[in-house]
């Protein structure tokens, strides 16, 4: 810790020292020196993330404000185009970075983050960190999202088994029908965002119904959403999320329920549903008192892939980026592509960095770790999806869609719509 | 009340004068008002009888006190859940609990620690009977009702304040003064229904058993409060009013000093939670008032339909829907106008509801 500490020290010195000589930066620090920094994270993240913040201000004495958006695309665009760009934000999707950065809203970071940036991380997170050749900043939180949270004790009272294949996931959910449960908890519901869990889902069954190939060929806009291919993940999809008795409420509460709270019923006596896919950062945002591990109340398997040999991870995470030229938007970045600067937030658990340099040891819990340990031994690693889609598709018809599907929109006009949100099918 | 039996006057004695006597220039205030007099030995037991479970009717008395018991929390759950205010106030004027209480405040200044244990039983079990009716109820009952969707009537017996303390403190001092003042009977069920011992009983039921413990614990709080408020005062009532015999006073003093302490303690104990609670709603209510103001800077257009606002220690939040004819202003405007100059993260929740004029004419 002593010699990390120095280390940064340094290493922000040298940033600040860097950036400070150029006259431009001199006239940007100004009288108002607070980074304002703008991002996704609300409650319970956004707490966790204040921690790194302060953790930040410690170490160079730079003030910084926050602030968490649930409808992150649509208002970082917002903001850029009122002329009220924030100085730091932490971009969810790859794609809307993208085109921040085509736009020329936002900053290069400097020689000092992109070393850090290339030094630290994996390709391919560099790789969606870089637009057209620039290296743009780090990504700070990593998420695993192909899991699915399941009730051990339950499991254990019942003699159910944590299915290894698609198939098995399947027979077992059939066997808690006639059980008398109901398998699934499912909520989309996300204000601006809503419809992004029916996306994973559909990410998540591509890649396991049809490879890695198949997945990057339909995220780049090459394999249209009217392909058979994705059609066969959505109807996969519509078995769990439209047929009655599969989720808990059924459609009303897929449209109506808020994505992290659709797990609470998991834990009502008796049980509301014994199932439900959500990524790592539900972690942060279980009911209280609820204990996490396979002797726990709740713990997670990895959905299970139709070849049991063969099973890919979903992730997602956030690159953090600087719309305004400023040696402390800088110094942020800098602090955030530095292998701990996620140790406040693991402490207190739904974290996972996404840096190689991070110390396991610093995990608040057995339970990041082994999530850590997932995505290190992965096969495949896939990033979500939608969010490096075009964002017209990605956060746009894409989300759209998921809620006319569960609304009951036929699945052809479902997908077509979706698809029209590419300009070249626009017309 | 019990009839007195009125005999021969007596020379009248410092007992005619009582407790308020020794207390000038207030005693004579107090000697008005209470009318301090001296009490037959009758009279005064008539008005014990009702209060303790003694006799040869000791038995039927309890069957009556069970009973009723389980039947006020019965109504007064199924009114709770149903929230209906009518019903919750019929079960008060059935509720006996006012009577072991009474008992209880009786046996203190007494100084009778027989008939206070004995009250003592009687009040915890009856307690235990009322709060098992409520879950009973809640358990069978059919209904929607979650730990996170109270409803108004139940939610209302969850967060006593100093106010709860007041209504309790005075409901208590009528309590004494209609035992001691039996022509004043009549007004007996208006005591019952200021300070009403049941519905919170009930609440705490219904709430364990829907696995509200927070809620379970502030009903259980304003039921003390209710109930150590009218023990405080209906001793107070009963040492001014003359009901005390003085050769009884002078004989059990050190007694009645300590169970007069005790009671005092204990009142002066749930007022520190009241007071949390009520800072609580004060502070509330300030933060309602920014948000009312910081909405009219964020959204000038915008309406406020329904708002609530909580501060808590380390973040405060903020739920709010509002009308607009215009496009909707972000939320993180407004969250982060109100965590401007405030040491905790503000959560904001918006809800916006379009309204839009439209006319038209046909024939």
């Amino acid at each position: 810790m002593q010699r990390f500490l120095r280390a940064l020290t340094i290493a922000t010195a040298i940033a600040l020292a860097a950036t400070a000589c150029t006259p431009e930066a001199t006239e940007e620090i100004g009288s108002e020196s607070i980074v304002r920094v703008f991002g996704n994270h609300r409650g319970a993240d956004a707490a966790a993330f204040r921690a790194v913040l302060d953790e930040f201000t410690r170490q160079t004495g730079i003030e910084t404000s926050y602030v968490g958006t649930a409808a992150f695309a649509s208002r970082i665009r917002e903001r850029v185009s009122d002329g009220d760009p924030p100085d730091v934000a932490l971009f969810p999707q790859p794609a809307v970075l993208g085109e921040m950065a085509r736009s020329g809203f936002l900053v290069a970071p400097g020689d000092e983050v992109v070393t850090a940036v290339e030094q630290g991380y994996a390709d391919w997170a560099i790789d969606l960190a870089t637009i057209d050749g620039e290296i743009y900043g780090p990504w700070f939180r990593l998420s695993v999202k192909s899991l699915v949270w399941y009730p051990p004790p339950v499991f254990a009272a019942r003699g159910y088994e944590v299915p290894a294949t698609w198939d098995e996931l399947e027979a077992l959910t059939e066997q808690m029908v006639r059980d008398g449960f109901t398998p699934w908890c499912l909520g989309m519901e996300s204000f601006g965002a809503t419809g992004w869990v029916g996306t994973d889902w559909i990410e998540d069954l591509v890649l396991r119904l049809h490879g890695p190939a198949v997945y990057d060929q339909w995220v780049s806009g090459e394999i249209p959403f009217t392909d058979e291919r994705i059609r066969e993940a959505f109807a996969e999809f519509g078995e769990i999320s439209l047929e009655p008795g599969q989720v808990a409420g059924g459609r009303r509460a897929i449209l109506s329920v808020p994505v992290l709270a659709a797990i609470d019923p998991m834990f009502a006596d008796p049980p509301g549903c014994l199932l439900t896919r959500q990524a790592s950062f539900q972690e942060g945002n279980l009911p209280e008192d609820v204990k996490i591990g396979p002797e726990g109340d709740v713990d997670v398997f990895v959905l299970p892939s139709m070849d049991a040999d063969n099973v890919p991870l979903l992730a997602s995470g956030e690159i953090a980026a600087a719309l305004t030229d400023s040696t402390e938007a800088r110094a942020l970045l800098a602090y955030l592509a530095s292998p701990q600067s996620g140790v406040p937030w693991a402490a207190v658990g739904g974290y996972n960095s996404p840096h190689m340099g991070f110390d396991p040891a610093a995990y608040g819990s057995d339970f990041e770790r082994r999530l850590g340990g997932l995505v290190q031994s992965a096969e495949v690693v896939r990033f979500d999806g939608s969010d490096q889609m075009l964002p017209a598709v990605g956060t746009g018809t894409f989300w759209r869609g998921m809620i006319d599907y569960v609304s009951g929109v036929p699945l052809d006009r479902v997908l077509s719509d979706i698809q029209a949100g590419y300009p070249e099918d626009a017309s | 009340m019990g009839q007195a039996d009125m005999g021969g006057s007596t020379e009248p004695t410092e007992d005619e004068r009582g407790f308020a006597g020794a207390l000038s220039p207030t005693g004579s205030v107090l000697h008005r008002i209470f009318q301090p007099r001296v009490w037959e030995d009758g009279e005064r037991n008539a008005v014990l009888n009702e209060l303790f479970f003694e006799g040869p009717d000791w038995r039927p008395f309890l069957y009556r006190f069970a009973t009723l018991i389980v039947l006020s929390t019965t109504i007064a759950a199924l009114g709770l859940i149903s929230n209906s205010a009518a019903v919750v106030i019929g079960a008060m004027l059935v509720a006996p609990l006012m009577t072991p209480i009474l008992a209880v405040a009786a046996a203190l200044v007494h100084g009778q620690l027989d008939r206070l244990w004995v009250s003592t039983a009687v009040l915890v079990g009856g307690t235990v009977a009322a709060i098992a009716s409520g879950w009973v109820i809640s358990r069978l009952a059919p209904g929607t009702l979650t730990a996170t969707e109270l409803t108004p009537e139940l939610l209302g017996r969850t967060a006593p304040s100093l106010l709860d303390l007041g209504v309790a403190i005075a409901a208590g001092l009528a309590g004494g003064y209609v035992l001691t003042h039996p022509r004043a009977g009549s007004s007996l069920p208006g005591v019952a229904i200021a300070v009403a011992l049941v519905p919170p009983l009930a609440t705490v039921g219904i709430a364990l058993e829907l696995g509200a413990t927070s809620a379970a614990q502030g009903a259980l709080l304003l039921f003390t409060t209710n109930f150590v408020a009218i023990v405080l005062s209906a001793m107070t009532i009963m040492l001014v009013s003359g009901f005390v015999p003085s050769d009884r006073r002078l004989m059990v003093k050190g007694r009645l000093r300590v169970g007069f302490a005790v009671a005092l303690l204990a009142t002066l104990g749930v007022a520190v939670p009241l007071t949390w609670h009520t800072i609580d709603v004060v502070s509330d209510q300030g933060f309602a008032r920014e948000v009312i103001s910081a909405v009219r800077q964020w959204d000038p257009a915008g309406r406020i339909i329904e708002l609530e606002a909580d501060v808590g220690e380390s973040r405060a939040s903020v739920r709010l829907v509002v009308a607009s004819s215009r496009t909707p202003v972000p939320a993180w405007r407004l969250a982060e106008l109100l965590a401007q100059g405030r040491e905790i993260p503000v959560d904001v929740e918006v809800q916006y509801r379009l309204e839009q004029r439209d006319e038209a004419t046909a024939d």
